[in-house]
């Protein structure tokens, strides 16, 4: 399988694996901002580049098989994405006239 | 090394580098600004893969309208105070970070194991190419996946109306406590 190295004169093919790789590294970056993060708007960030990431996943699939519904799925992800963080940024709005700060341990106070 | 493969190179190392400091950024206004740049940078990855709606999209509703929203929403906040941006001890931190590498890790190597690698790479479409192709997904949207389609579009009608119910203040615009 062709590899991106930095030897001198090696040949370097973007393969569906590189594609892959991206994906999965931004995906950890996402859960690991959701982790490690209390911010609840910075949390939603995290979750948005989890969103992303499969994405990228999707639409590298759609390339290399040349077959258009991994695209279609991924808009499908984008407006459901884009629901998501209306709805979560509602309810950080709602945190924040309770309790003035955005910290997800505040959820726990929330309710009716 | 041919164009393309520099790009994605250098998108990559973008994305990587941009999405960490997502994470490190202890100020949400930089995360969200370097999240804005790993949308815009993911967008113009679509276009390296041939993805021309997809592209456009990304950088329309997520490098526009979502980023806009998050700013928006920072806006509101006051948060000079930020006190315990992140959670837990040190011991339970480091062990999240290790979970995250350990997650990657355990991806890429599986990756670079399997045999998927596809090497059914298509070369660079003409512009009549391309406009081909979007027209072919927009037939596959509206023939084969109409279903769905409707169905977000009912989704995002559900949505709007929740987020009022959930974000409205009650009792007029100028109550303090309920």
């Amino acid at each position: 399988m062709p590899a991106i190295t930095s030897a001198v004169g090696a040949v370097t093919i973007v393969t569906l694996n590189h594609y892959l790789a991206l994906s999965g590294v931004v995906f950890a970056i996402g859960m690991v901002a959701v982790l490690i993060r209390r911010n609840v708007i910075v949390m939603l960030m995290g979750i948005e580049l989890m969103l992303n990431a499969v994405n990228l996943a999707m639409v590298a699939f759609a390339h290399y098989r040349q077959d258009v519904s991994g695209n279609i799925l991924a808009f499908f992800v984008m407006t459901v994405a884009a629901a998501e963080a209306g709805v979560g940024l509602g309810l950080a709005v709602n945190i924040f006239k309770r309790f003035k700060e955005v910290n997800i341990k505040s959820f726990e106070h929330l309710k009716g | 090394m041919d164009l393309s493969t520099l790009l994605f190179l250098v998108l990559s190392f973008l994305i990587v580098v941009f999405s960490a400091a997502v994470v490190i950024l202890p100020n949400p206004i930089y995360a969200a600004l370097s999240l804005a740049v790993t949308m815009i940078s993911l967008g113009f990855m679509y276009f390296l893969l041939q993805a021309y709606f997809i592209a456009g999209v990304q950088l329309i509703v997520y490098a526009g309208a979502v980023m806009v929203l998050f700013v928006m929403v920072l806006m509101l906040f006051d948060l000079r105070k930020e006190i315990a941006a992140f959670s837990g001890g040190k011991f339970a931190g480091l062990l999240k970070i290790l979970c995250g590498l350990f997650f990657s890790g355990a991806l890429v190597l599986a990756i670079r194991q399997g045999v998927i690698a596809l090497n059914v790479s298509p070369g660079e479409p003409t512009p009549a190419e391309q406009i081909e192709m979007v027209k072919s997904l927009a037939m596959r949207l509206f023939t084969q996946y109409v279903l769905a389609f409707e169905a977000l579009g009912i989704l995002l009608l559900v949505v709007a109306v929740g987020v009022v119910a959930v974000a409205r203040s009650r009792g007029g615009t100028h109550a303090s406590h309920n």
